[in-house]
């Protein structure tokens, strides 16, 4: 993106800040920094400053605008609700046009390209998280039509930590007779790592792809168990078929009586990601799951739905400072630690790669679990 | 000394990752939430006292110009360093130092953000009573040096009632204390002098306040009006009649419409003003004065009187008043207020001027302010890109201030002078008066090193 397209996109949204900076308290990477930019009124003032030509397309630039989690948090607490997620991912797209972009950038868009994937793995091992399937036929899961798609996502497919997650809740579609099917080795990355990478034009192909690929099965539904793939589709993917988060197919389960529920002794409170509460509007649904079954008392964090605080793992954050995102993250544990519960759900497995590894890190013992692992847990139940 | 060698002597006092000099921090600590920008030479985040006064001394004897700075959200250039030199962020120094229930008593650092204290009291069953509509991201430094008010301050006093005592920097580093947890401090009131001073006579690292009790009781009422007029005699009727309600504020049509579009806080789209009048205090005789409230709203022509009646729906009221200048930029991308005062029986002729001076010089104006002090924040919306409309703003806004000095009172309720008013300062005094303040200034700051070119107008000019 260069600056004249920039402008055209971003200057009236960024001059609608007044820098009255009620965005402090909410940005998570203020509260770490504690410098004026990492705060969203000095990021919006970054892209004024660049339209108007007061500020180099440099390197200098960069620590602040990647440092944004692109949670969304400031825009909440905006009264003239200044998107300033936005800009700074048009200003990513400034920068990698000038190659001021954190290099590690080029290098996931280069494996992006060759492997359709993040984790520069063969994308045919895509299904890996089958091995964790119990009781559930192979057939059930890899067809060739029919009514829903389970878009897995790259983490939940790639990385050991989270591929529980698909294998819990296809158990779940399994046994509450619904006809799905993955997508395979045909499923390539959503692109939502490249337009917080600042090379939303990359995300063109990929969605090409999986557009074709989901009309081939017929489906009338995609389901995803990852925020970010779905707020992608949801954004950018022109589709007339129903998109859905697994905890709004669980809560249609639920409400159908389908699932046959039992009492799990749990005391839990629930993260709201960032993509699916605030900038999706899913707050309900996994929390009507969650008290949908039995025995489990459930406590709101103090910071909950559009006031959640991002776990640290937005943005592609982690890629370029990870101690930024790590000291969020411990932020984020102590919020959930204040509430005197041991087990966070959350209905992201991003968030809760991000909330264990720094528990773990630390030595703090914390529960940190899908919303589909725990409706596992509970049908699972003698 | 060379800009290099005084970000390496500061990065031996800080510490090197808290001092910032690339070319994008000096431009972002360059404003504030008013029109004018600055660069500094080098931004420093300081840890402690120790640290501030160490920075104080080294710019004194470097004669370079220091600007403190909180969250920045200053409506009159306060900490926009006018003359570079060096700005210190007190981000870091954001610690309740200690809450004395007992005493009623509370010592902060100077970067705690306002609305942190008032929650960490509340939960002693204790209140900070000055309640700026920034206070959930103001500091307390910040609200210390402009001498901040707001809604509650009817009752309660501005922040300059509030402050026992305070920890400053003098010029060339020396620290000293003005005051603390005891009342009725002897000899000079450097604590009154110090608040309010915008940073040009001492730097502030620690702060002791004044708590009170918690309210035993709040009623929150809504007066929704078909003209300003009645609204404003509503106000003057109120406080004639003896009653000292906690707050009484006043939105015009303009602002009840952007704060609608923003946040719903079921304010009437169609009225020309609301009124939100809180009581508190004892249970006891509280819906007597509340009837007699709403008998006054009814000899003055209110529409209609709505009561808040739980703690979600006074929120929402108070939400609305809260984002009330964010909210009009939804209009226009840039506010301009005009913080003046005039006595609460002049409202009606200076709210009626103000408009006639909006349709002069063809600029949307709207009120949103606390009537019940007087102190009007008539807010003029324009698109700073434009710089002959933003001509037009400065001279309207210079306008409005003459008027409420010509109507018997002052122009700033709380938002300091900075460097948007030090023109208007001759409004209020003379060269004398001026010349007398100098002499104060120089007495704390001989070298003129804190915040140059505020609050104070050269002799000269």
């Amino acid at each position: 993106m260069n600056i004249v397209q920039l402008k055209k996109l971003q200057y009236e949204e960024v001059a609608k800040c007044t820098r009255c900076g009620f965005c402090l308290p909410n940005c998570p990477t203020y509260a770490v920094r504690r410098n004026e930019a990492s705060t969203p009124r000095g990021r919006n003032a970054i892209t004024r400053a660049i339209i108007e030509g007061r500020l180099e397309l440099s390197d200098d630039l960069a620590e602040a605008i990647f440092t944004c989690l692109g949670c969304g948090a400031c825009t909440k607490a905006c009264f003239p609700a200044v998107n300033t997620k936005d800009s700074v991912f048009s200003d990513r797209a400034c920068l990698t046009e000038v190659h001021a972009n954190p290099k590690i950038f080029e290098k996931l868009s280069e494996a992006l390209n060759e492997y359709h994937n993040i984790s520069e793995d063969d994308n045919e091992d895509r299904a890996e998280w089958q091995e964790y399937l119990k009781d559930v036929p192979g057939e059930f899961i890899e067809k060739d039509h029919a009514e829903i798609v389970y878009f897995v996502g790259c983490v939940a497919s790639f990385f050991p930590m989270a591929q529980k997650i698909p294998a819990d809740f296809a158990t779940i579609m399994y046994h509450a007779g619904l006809d799905f099917t993955i997508l395979g080795g045909e499923e390539w990355c959503c692109g939502f790592p490249l337009i917080g990478a600042g090379m939303p034009e990359k995300v063109a192909e990929l969605k090409a792809h999986n557009l074709e690929k989901i009309k081939r099965v017929g489906a009338k539904k995609a389901v995803f168990s990852c925020p970010s793939c779905l707020h992608t589709w949801k954004h950018l993917y022109d589709t007339d078929i129903e998109l859905l988060h697994s905890s709004q197919l669980l809560r249609d389960l639920v409400g159908q009586n389908k699932l046959d529920l039992k009492p799990v002794e749990l005391k839990v409170t629930y993260h709201d990601p960032c993509d699916l509460g605030r900038n999706t509007g899913v707050f309900e649904e996994p929390r009507e799951v969650i008290k949908s079954i039995p025995g489990i008392e459930f406590v709101e964090l103090p910071n909950n739905r559009n006031m959640s605080v991002c776990c640290g793992g937005g943005g592609n954050v982690e890629m370029v400072a990870p101690d930024l995102s790590a000291a969020i993250a411990q932020r984020k544990i102590e919020e959930i630690l204040s509430t005197e519960t041991k087990t966070v759900i959350s209905s992201c497995q991003q968030c809760l790669r991000t909330i264990v590894t720094n528990a773990r890190r630390q030595n703090i013992e914390l529960n940190a679990m899908d919303l589909t692992q725990l409706v596992l847990k509970s049908l699972s139940q003698k | 000394m060379e800009i290099d060698a005084l970000r390496q002597r500061l990065k031996e006092i800080v510490g090197q990752d808290f001092v910032l000099s690339s070319n994008v921090d000096l431009m972002l600590y360059g404003y504030d939430a008013y029109l004018e920008m600055r660069r500094p030479d080098v931004v420093v985040i300081p840890e402690n006292t120790e640290q501030v006064s160490q920075v104080v001394r080294l710019a004194y004897e470097e004669a370079v110009p220091v600007t403190a700075r909180g969250s920045a959200t200053s409506l009159s250039g306060g900490p926009v360093p006018l003359k570079g030199g060096i700005v210190i962020h007190f981000s870091r120094m954001n610690r309740i130092l200690e809450i004395d229930v007992v005493n009623k008593r509370a010592r902060v650092e100077p970067g705690v953000i306002t609305l942190d204290l008032q929650t960490a009291v509340a939960k002693k069953g204790l209140q900070y009573a000055p309640d700026p509509a920034s206070q959930k991201t103001s500091t307390m430094g910040g609200n210390v040096g402009e001498n901040s008010g707001g809604p509650h301050c009817l009752k309660y006093g501005v922040t300059t009632n509030h402050i026992m005592g305070l920890k400053i920097v003098l010029y060339d580093g020396e620290v000293v204390d003005t005051g603390g947890k005891a009342p009725d401090r002897p000899g000079y009131d450097l604590t009154g002098l110090l608040v309010g001073s915008e940073g040009t006579l001492g730097i502030v690292t620690e702060i002791t306040v004044r708590l009170i009790e918690q309210p035993e009781a709040i009623k929150t009422l809504l007066g929704i009006f078909e003209t300003i007029e009645d609204a404003s005699n509503t106000v003057s009727a109120i406080i004639a009649e003896g009653i000292v309600p906690a707050t009484l504020e006043m939105m015009d049509r303009l602002v009840i419409r952007a704060v609608e579009e923003s946040v719903h806080a079921g304010y009437p789209q169609d009225a020309e003003a609301v009124l939100i009048i809180e009581l508190d205090g004892l249970k006891d005789g509280m819906e007597r004065i509340a009837d007699r409230i709403i008998e006054i709203c009814l000899a003055n022509k209110v529409r209609e009187v709505k009561v808040a009646k739980d703690e979600t729906e006074r929120n929402i009221l108070w939400t609305g008043r809260r984002g009330a200048f964010g909210a009009v930029s939804r209009l226009r991308p840039n506010y301009m207020v005009c913080d003046g005062t005039v006595p609460r029986t002049k409202l009606p002729e200076v709210l009626r001027r103000v408009t006639e001076i909006g349709r002069e010089y063809n600029l949307p104006i709207g009120n949103v302010f606390h009537a019940g002090d007087g102190n009007l924040h008539p807010l003029i919306l324009f698109d700073c890109r434009n710089e002959e409309e933003t001509a037009r703003v400065r001279e309207a806004g210079t306008k409005i201030l003459r008027l409420c000095v010509d109507a018997g009172g002052t122009i700033s309720g709380e938002h300091g002078i900075g460097l948007e008013k030090l023109h208007e300062m001759s409004f209020i005094f003379s060269p004398d008066d001026i010349a007398a303040l100098w002499k104060l200034k120089n007495a704390f700051d001989p070298v003129g090193g804190f915040n140059p070119g505020k609050v104070l107008p050269s002799l000269a000019s």
